[in-house]
């Protein structure tokens, strides 16, 4: 079931409508930093600079990174 | 010296703060507050190995690092981040792959201790509309051989109760590269790159305690791409430039998911990428995180990464002659797998002292790379291949 909600929402979600209705008074748990998509914003950018200059292979859209490609 | 640079450096540091948290927490307005950050790393990799070294010293790479950032409101709409960076690095890096009496390649390093520094400051401002938010940036990034200025657009709007957000994102980059001792090692005294990239970004809300975010990013970057400090053995040529073509086009699928337990307090994190390019590398990055609470106050991180990528079509670790086209010996573009693990301590103050919140961490991490750790088989891997820890400590404060 919930295998079958992740599939819907990669595939149907973003071109037909939102997969779940979640009011705003529902959301305490996903207003949770540690639900954020990047709950360290300093520390993921210097992680990604870090692969990023030691792999061949570009950073995410909309993740942190960029700068260093240090030999 | 920085051999690779992006666009992205500013669009990703704009998209980070704007796509963390899309229209969950606290709606289409500036924070009210202020926050400051400051984090420090330090990086350091493992010597090379007495068995896989030719020439040159073995100690590679150790790279302290400073960052700071700065955000909050300027007015009821509008808000502005600024980060800063310094980096200093010493060590050796990899210089050219020889074979040995085996045909097995062995590395040359560069013989003498490099000592650089790379200041790179980037700053952004947001304007929040009643559904959407539009934001723009700048930064640049200086060291000795090496200028990179930045700029980057980006925005984002939200559907269904804000149940989905849209983001979307263009950036580019201009490099001007002037490598030192450029005549004694016949190296380009001045070169440029040109680089423009553009993500999109899709946020889902899946239900009251789970959430996915997937995402394309692309990069078509442009110029001199090659490497003047490293050289490629051709056997009866002797050793020549590293030679890479002029275009690069990247492309990056990533898609994350997170999902909170409030039986047992845990929040999952688990991230997907896949990338392609046209100089035929293809990887695959799958990371996993937990987000535990011990107290109230007080959360462990544990964390694995897996990583495989493919080898670039003119990837040799040497060659028999000088080739007709590009060639390369990077290990960053050989075939190889890497695998690395991470704890980090989190503690959080509510309100005290100096009537701030505050939040501190501590994190390791260990890296390790190895042609047997990659998806497919790898007959000859690259000597340089890099092991590495990871310290980083951070502060943060809200005001």
């Amino acid at each position: 079931m919930r295998a079958a909600a992740l599939l819907a929402a990669l595939g149907l979600c973003a071109p037909l409508a939102g997969c779940a209705s979640v009011k705003p008074w529902e959301r305490e748990t996903l207003a949770l930093e540690e639900m954020a998509f990047e709950p360290d914003p300093l520390e993921a950018a210097q992680r990604a600079h870090v692969y990023w200059s030691k792999e061949a292979s570009l950073p995410g859209g909309g993740t942190g990174g960029g700068g260093c490609g240090c030999n | 010296m920085q051999l690779k640079r992006s666009p992205q450096s500013v669009l990703q540091a704009l998209a980070s703060g704007a796509l963390a948290l899309p229209g969950l927490a606290h709606g289409d307005t500036p924070e009210t507050r202020w926050t400051g950050d400051y984090g420090y790393s330090l990086y350091s990799e493992d010597k090379v190995p007495a068995s896989k070294l030719a020439a040159g010293s073995r100690r590679r790479y150790a790279i302290d690092t400073h960052q700071f950032r700065l955000e909050g409101p300027l007015s009821g709409r509008l808000g502005m981040g600024l980060d800063f960076a310094y980096e200093s690095m010493s060590g050796a890096t990899p210089w050219y792959v020889e074979e040995d009496a085996d045909g097995k390649p062995i590395q040359v390093m560069s013989g003498a201790t490099i000592e650089e520094e790379r200041v790179d400051t980037q700053l952004r401002g947001s304007y929040y509309f009643d559904n959407a938010r539009a934001g723009a940036g700048a930064g640049f990034s200086l060291e000795n051989d090496y200028t990179a200025v930045n700029g980057a657009l980006e925005g984002e709007t939200h559907f269904f109760e804000k149940n989905s957000t849209l983001g979307a994102g263009f950036g580019f980059s201009y490099d001007m590269l002037e490598p030192t001792d450029a005549q004694d090692f016949d190296r380009p005294q001045s070169e440029t790159k040109q680089s423009l990239s553009a993500f999109a970004a899709w946020s889902q809300v899946l239900g009251r305690s789970s959430t996915l975010q997937t995402s394309l990013a692309y990069q078509h970057q442009r110029g001199y791409l090659s490497d003047p400090y490293k050289l490629v053995s051709a056997g009866v040529d002797g050793n020549v430039r590293d030679d890479r073509p002029e275009q690069r086009n990247q492309a990056t699928w990533l898609t994350r998911y997170r999902k909170h337990f409030s039986a047992t307090g845990s929040t999952l994190h688990l991230d997907y990428r896949f990338y392609v390019d046209d100089w035929e590398i293809n990887s695959h990055t799958l990371e996993l995180a937990i987000h535990q609470a011990i107290w109230e106050a007080f959360r462990i991180v544990p964390s694995l990464r897996y990583y495989s990528q493919s080898a670039a079509d003119f990837y040799g670790p040497f060659f028999d002659a000088a080739p007709a086209g590009p060639a390369s010996s990077d290990y960053r573009l050989s075939p190889f797998g890497a695998f690395s693990w991470r704890i980090k301590g989190e503690t959080r103050l509510r309100g005290w002292p100096f009537g701030m919140d505050w939040s501190a961490s501590v994190a390791y991490e260990r890296y390790i790379s190895s042609g047997d750790l990659a998806l497919g088989k790898v007959s000859v891997a690259s000597p340089g291949l890099v092991s590495f820890d990871l310290v980083s400590v951070g502060l943060g404060g809200r005001f």
